[in-house]
Parts: C-alpha cells; structure tokens; sequence
C-alpha cells in the first residue's frame, strides 16, 4: 500500500499539472481565446490544488486556493466579469498559488502574511460582484444551518417487488424486450445492432447482451448469431413504433415484448427515507425515484454478461462534450520512473558499443564468410538506431515545460521595471531530452531577462519612436536538421553598437582599431568578462552575464548566436543537440590517435590540392575553397600529438561549423568512417581537458575522445601564432 | 449490522491522491472491496458491471461531475438504489441542496478523518461491524 509520503508526492505531481492548466487557461483568457471549458478547467485546476490541500493538511494553501476558487467561480456563473484588471490579478494569484504549492512541498513554511496583497485583491474582485457570501476562515464541516437528514438504506433488503406498484406513472411507456436473433436474420443481412440503434432512439434503452450460448472459440462459427439482448425500454412512443423497429426482421428472430407500463397512474409512494430539505420544495426525484422494475432483472452481474454501456448518461455526457467542441480522446500514459528510463538508454547505449564490436570482427573476417553476416548486422544496427530512437523519445519531453515558467518572469519583470511587456510563445510542444530540459532553464530564463531588462524600452520612449507601448518578447522552438532550435527574440531597442564597442575597447577584449561588423559586435556581449548593464540593476547585471548562458549552451553541445537590428530588436538563437546520450560522429585519425567529430559539427571533408593550400606561419594556413579563403589548423598541433601530417602532402581536411556561419578546417590524417558512438562524460572522473568534450568506446572497444569543435576553434584563435588569423574567420565569438 | 469487509464500495474522484487517500481512509476502517473511477462517466460504466453497496463520489470532475453521476446512478434500473455519498468542498451548501434534491443520501465534507467518514457511512447503511 502506498504510504502517505507516497501520497503526498502524487498529489504535488497533480498540483504541477493543475498550476498548468491554470496559467494556459488564464492566459487564453487573457488573449481572448479561450472558450467556456477553459474557465471551468482553471477552476477544476485550483478546486483539486484545494481538495488535496485540505486532505494532506496544508491549510494555507486551502485558505489561498478557495478565495482564487470563490473568484473562479463568480466568472464561471457569470457574477464576475474578466476584466483585463481582474485577469491580472488571477494571473498574480496563480503565481501565489504556484509558490505556496512549491513550499509545500518542500516543507517550508510560508509566512503567515504570505500573497496577502493579492489575497486581498482576489477579495476585492469578489466585492465587485456582491461579496462571494462565503466569508473566509474555515468553514465547518457541518453545513450547521442545512435540515439535511442522511437517508439510511437497509442493506439487507432485496429488490422490492412491491416497489413496482409506485414504479413508473411518469407519463412513459416501459417495455422489457427480448431480442434473439436466428441465423436466417443474418443470412438476409439484416444486422442486429442497426435494429437496437433503432431501438435506442425511441427512448431510454438498457441494454444486456447475453453470452450464454457462445462456444469455445473453435467451435465457432462465424456466420451464427450467438449474441442475443435483453431490453428495457422507456420511451413516450406507443407501442406500434416499438413494433415497427422489429418490422423487417420479426419473422427471424424470438423477440418478446412485454409492455410494463403501470395502468394507471400510480400515485407517487410516500418515501420514508427521503432526505428533506427545509426550505426546498419536497422533491418528487428522491432516492427510489420510479423505475420500471423488469420481469428479468437487467443487470445480473454474476452472470458472465456483456453489457452494453448505460445508454442515456453516457450518451448524454459524450454529446456534451461533444457540444464543448473539445472531445478528448482517453489518456493512454502511464507514468515511469525516470530511474528505468535511464536504465534503458544505458542498455542502448551499451548494445550500440556490441553492437559497433561485432561490426569490426565482420569486417576483419574474410569476404565470403561474412556475406550473410553483414547483412544480418546491418539489420541489427537498424534495429538498434529504432530501439535508441523509441528510447530517446520516451525521454523527450515538450519545451513547454520550461517555456511555462517564462509568462510568470516576464509579467514580474514588467511590473519591476514598469514596461509593458507581452510574451509570445510558440511550439511548446516540440520535444526535447529531458536532460537538456532540465539545463536549459537557466540560460533562457537569463536571455528573457536580459530582453526585457535592456532590450524593451519603456513605454514613453517607445511612443516617442512610433513603436507600440507594448513590448513583444516571442519564444518559440521548432525542430531544424535534427536539432532543436530556440529563438528568443524581441521588438525593443537592440544592441547599442557603439557603446558595446567602447566597453570592448576599454576593457581589452578587442583591439583598439579594430572594425566590427553590427553582429559582430553584438557577439562580443558574449565575451566573458563583458556586461553592458549602464547601472547593474536588480533584475540582469549580476554578474552573471551572457558568457555564462554561452558556456551552459556549448556545455549542451548547442550553438548560440545573436543578431541585433539598432532600434528594432534583437533575436538570440540557440541551437541544440535533441539528446546528450547518444550521436553520429566521424571517426578521424591523428597519429597514433583515434578520434571522434561530431557530424553535426562537420560541413564537408575534402582532400584539397596542394596549390589550394597557402601556408600562413607554421602550422596554420588558408585553403582557398571555391572561390572563398577558410583558416586551417593541424589537428596534431592543437592536440600536441606526433603526426606525419603537414601543411603540405597527403591530407584530409574537415571543414567544420564552429559557430555560426565561422568556418574553419582541420588537418587530419585519415578519416575512419561514420559510427553512433555513446557519449561518456570523462568530467566527472577526470576533470574538464580542453578540446575534448566526452569520451566514447569505439567497436575495437578502445577509447576514443570526442572532440569540442568550439573549443578547438577557440584554441586556434588563442594559440600565439593562430592569433595572425583574422578574428572575423576563426571566433565564433566575433562572427 | 452490515460487515465492512463485504461492502462494496466505489469511490469516485477525478485525483488520484485524494482517491488513494479515500482509499487507504476506508482500508482503515475495515473495507477490502474498493473500486476506483476518475470520473462520473467512468463509474458509471463501473456500476453498470458491478454490483455496489456504496459509492462515494467527489463533485468536481470532468467529464460528468458527481451530481450528473448522482443522477445517472439514480436513473440506471441497476444501480438506482445504490447509496451515494457526495464529497463537497467547505461552502459547497447549495450543492448539497441540489444533492438532496437528487437522491444523495449523504454528504461529506472535504477534508475528512477516518472517524467522519465512519459516521457518515453509518449513517447511510448502518452501524458496521
């Protein structure tokens, strides 16, 4: 059995999901597009956030929830208007909400004055419309005033035969139906379930199937109606429409229809047990209101009987939501511990290593051996990227999940900053490894702010430049050449080019001549040791400046980049990897050495001419491709390895995308061939090496490091003589 | 005197902590027959197909809230007499009007102790042993 603590934690899991609800439906309000369901979904929301709350005793959290429900409520029947002052606030109280589930969860006391401001607004709201007449406090479990009288049953007491004397007498005709089809029914095709939907639409309709004839399965045959029903049916239609659905087939099946209609009609029986209600008009719909009591009862649960799904509630209840125009299909998930998960895509990652092994002993065998056993292979490693793929999309989960903390940072921010700030989100939906989701907060949340900190501007200096006073910040992410790419971009002021020149200037980030293109210098906010922020302000500016999110992204194995329009707004780009577990890479040789690229870093590799080649200083030069001067490096010289490889001879360079648009090239020696390899972090048993990002184990079951192309470029810039490179070529800082 | 450990019980609630917490509540006070359902339409597919003793169902839910499966059960020839405990929230008093009106035959109010919900149960089918 599940232990309280256990309990607890799904309700909290519950709470996540109802504080998501409630900020997509307060915000679709807010925008305008939202429907009538959406209001009753954000209350269902903080009804449950309340019900659970009160069951595990965190009475702040009640307290909160039911003055937020009790102004839910007012808006939902109508009382309340959402003005857009109103929707503020609600918003305000859901981030109350949030935070108060959030201590509660951690076991942190809130202060008893915790959301006082906004509790006092919600009570405010709820005055506009009259006082909710619920006054605060807790309420007692007992509705004191109410005259409710519990109605006591005997559990001992059959179904009363006698009952069926008060039965009925509303006006309908009850008919109990035998229906049993013969073979000859089914032989002129005539269909038994076209014949009950006939029925069905002639009133109430329950319905029993009966299976009691049906064979083994092998001796069934399948042209024989084995099924047959037993009906109820309550309908105002006479009995001659009751016949006339039976009309075709009557002479094809046993059917039996036995009217139970009361003759007359029967006065309404004194109900003992009926609960009353002071003040409420007696009600004729009690506890054992009238029914037809059927000769053979229609449910008869220990026979092994099929039955059909209660026809009017069902019914009623799918039409409705039908009419809501938002059917929801049934919720097929399940929850699993992540814990399994990764167990999982440890495993893959292993099999890929076996699997990688396996592939190197068929290759060494002799030509005609391993014929079928190739083909064999290439289907298992077919097999196995399906297996990763499934694996990795188990773990994938919707940027949504961090892009719903954003609305609730910018509104703040906004209001600190008295800017009128509106966020836009877009392909929330789109999946990502949890493991970047989870590291992917930080950075964005620091661009946003960055954004609306510096970037919007307030609203009198935006009028003044014709721009709408209010800001627009959009977030959106979609799926680009097996990356997932995030852009933030907003309408404000954009990078102040000459200033952010002058801070590099001064604090010797680039040279003092140096001539910058607007996005170049927009890269160098970038740089670390550089924060534009005039006056460090409460919100960016702490210190932690965009370095920080470019080392967190490139830590991801992303790319960022930064272009900027003067006065028109800035868009910030990121470029993930959509799993950290597993990838394609090139496997290259350096010397002795084996080494894997990542392909997502490499553009072509080319086996250039030799006068295609000009050496620079040492062991850098410029290869001329088409037409276009791209910087190379050694490889072997970055990584102080022993190679035969130079300048000049037999080599293979491997342009790579080092940052946005930079490109630079890599000699090295030869190039082994393209494999999935399983990353292995060597940080944490080894400590960070510069231009190495993981290690994998290659099919030899060698280990082989995976070069950080960024890094390496980074290296190529900064080595003594690689500075005779021109910044613009190599940096994807400056480019 | 109705045994506790032959009843069979429904309980019906669109959160599955409050259903498990229902769950364990009655668990302590001697039940073993416990069905679960999420919301109105669900345990009225449960009732059609098992026979209860008792169901015990939250109001707010989706799909059919507890006073739509209050007037399903009291609609369906098989479960009609069925009886039914509404759980309401703390204010929820003209619910528990219209539950009356309805047929409930008892209402209990959110949130509850194991001794509360004995008693309301009590109240509804007798002492239990």
């Amino acid at each position: 059995m599940a232990s309280l603590d256990d309990l607890k934690k799904t309700f909290f899991d519950e709470c996540d999901e109802a504080m998501q609800q409630i900020e997509l439906g307060l915000t679709d309000i807010r925008s305008g597009q939202s429907s009538d369901e959406t209001i009753n979904a954000v209350f269902r929301g903080v009804h449950s956030v309340k019900g659970g709350a009160g069951i595990f005793g965190f009475e702040q959290l009640v307290g909160f929830a039911h003055v937020f429900e009790t102004v839910l409520d007012g808006l939902r029947n109508g009382s309340l208007t959402a003005t857009p002052e109103n929707l503020d606030v609600l918003l305000l109280a859901s981030d109350v909400l949030t935070d108060l589930v959030s201590m509660s969860r951690s076991g942190q006391a809130a202060a008893p004055d915790f959301g006082a401001e906004c509790r006092a607004g919600l009570e405010q709201i709820i005055e506009q419309g009259g006082g909710g007449g619920e006054g605060d406090g807790p309420a007692p479990a007992e509705f004191d005033g109410l005259d409710f009288v519990p109605v006591c049953v005997n559990m001992d007491e059959d179904e009363a035969p006698a009952d069926s004397a008060a039965d009925a007498g509303d006006g309908f005709n009850h008919y109990a139906i035998t229906f049993r089809p013969k073979p000859e029914m089914l032989k002129k095709a005539n269909e038994p379930l076209y014949v009950l939907r006939e029925l069905r639409k002639l009133g109430e309709l329950d319905l029993v199937c009966e299976t009691d004839v049906l064979p083994v399965l092998s001796e069934l045959e399948a042209d024989y109606p084995y099924f047959w029903w037993k009906a109820t049916l309550r309908t105002s239609s006479p009995r001659a429409m009751v016949d006339e659905v039976f009309e075709f087939v009557v002479g094809d099946c046993d059917l039996d229809i036995i009217d139970q209609t009361p003759a007359a009609p029967a006065q309404i029986a004194p109900e003992v047990a009926a609960p009353e209600i002071a003040a409420q008009q007696p009600s004729t719909a009690v506890a054992d209101s009238p029914q037809p009591v059927v000769a053979a009862p229609p449910l008869v649960p220990s026979a092994p009987a099929v039955v059909a799904k209660p026809a009017a509630p069902i019914a009623a209840a799918t039409e409705a939501a039908e009419a809501g125009g938002r059917t929801k299909p049934a919720a097929t998930t399940t929850r699993i511990e992540l814990e399994r998960i990764d167990r999982v895509v440890n495993m893959v990652g292993e099999l890929v290593i076996s699997q990688a092994m396996l592939g190197q002993i068929v290759q060494d065998m002799p030509e005609g051996v391993a014929g079928r056993l190739t083909q064999i292979l290439e289907e298992v490693v077919h097999h196995t990227r399906e297996l990763k793929d499934s694996v990795m999309s188990m773990r994938a989960q919707p940027v949504g999940s961090v892009f719903q903390r954003m609305p609730r940072l910018v509104r703040e921010l906004a209001t600190k900053t008295h800017k009128k700030v509106r966020l836009e989100m877009a392909g929330e939906t789109t999946e990502v490894d949890r493991s970047i989701i989870e590291r992917l907060g930080d950075p964005l949340t620091h661009i946003i702010r960055n954004s609306v900190d510096h970037g919007i501007e307030t609203p009198a200096v935006r009028a003044a430049a014709g721009k709408n006073e209010e800001g627009v910040v959009r977030l959106s992410a979609e799926h680009r050449g097996g990356r997932i790419v995030i852009e933030i971009r907003d309408d404000g002021a954009g990078i102040n080019a000459e200033r952010v020149l002058k801070i590099a200037k001064e604090k010797g980030l680039v040279g003092p001549d140096v001539q910058l293109s607007d996005d170049e210098i927009g890269n160098l906010i970038m740089l670390p040791g550089f924060s534009t922020a005039e006056t460090v302000s409460d919100i960016s500016g702490r210190g932690v400046g965009m370095d920080v999110v470019r080392s967190n992204i490139q830590d991801l194995g992303g790319r960022i980049s930064l272009k900027s329009v003067r006065g028109r707004g800035m868009t910030i780009t990121l470029a993930l990897p959509l799993t950290l577990a597993v990838m394609d890479g090139m496997v290259i040789k350096v010397g002795q050495q084996t080494y894997v690229m990542p392909l997502s870093a490499i553009v072509e590799c080319l086996r250039p001419q030799a006068n295609e080649i000009s050496n620079l200083i040492g062991t850098h030069g410029m290869l001329q491709l088409r037409g276009e001067f791209v910087p190379i490096v050694l490889l072997s010289n970055l990584l102080d390895i022993n190679s035969p490889a130079s300048m000049s001879g037999e080599r293979v360079v491997i342009i790579t995308d080092a940052g946005e648009g930079s490109r630079f090239g890599l000699v090295v020696d030869e190039l082994l061939g393209h494999q999935q390899v399983v990353i292995k972090s060597i940080e944490e048993s080894y400590g960070a090496v510069p231009g190495i990002a993981a290690a994998t184990i290659l099919g030899n079951g060698r280990v082989a490091f995976i070069l950080d192309v960024e890094k390496l470029s980074d290296m190529a810039v900064n080595s003594p003589i690689g500075n005779a490179i021109t910044m613009k070529a190599a940096s994807p800082a400056l480019n | 005197m109705p045994s506790a450990t032959a009843i069979k019980v429904l309980i019906v609630d669109d959160q599955n902590s409050v259903r498990q917490m229902t769950r364990m509540t009655l668990e302590e006070l001697g039940f073993r027959v416990i069905h679960e359902a999420e919301n109105g339409v669900q345990a009225m597919e449960t009732a059609s197909i098992q026979p209860l003793d008792l169901i015990i169902s939250d109001y707010n839910m989706p799909e059919m809230d507890g006073l739509g499966l209050l007037r399903a059960v009291r609609g369906h020839p098989a479960a009609r007499k069925v009886p039914f405990i509404l759980l309401t929230g703390r204010g929820d008093r003209e619910l528990v009007v219209k539950a009356a009106q309805a047929g409930v035959n008892n209402y209990l109010v959110k949130p509850f102790t194991a001794d509360i919900l004995r008693g309301k149960i009590e109240q509804v089918i007798g002492k239990l042993t």
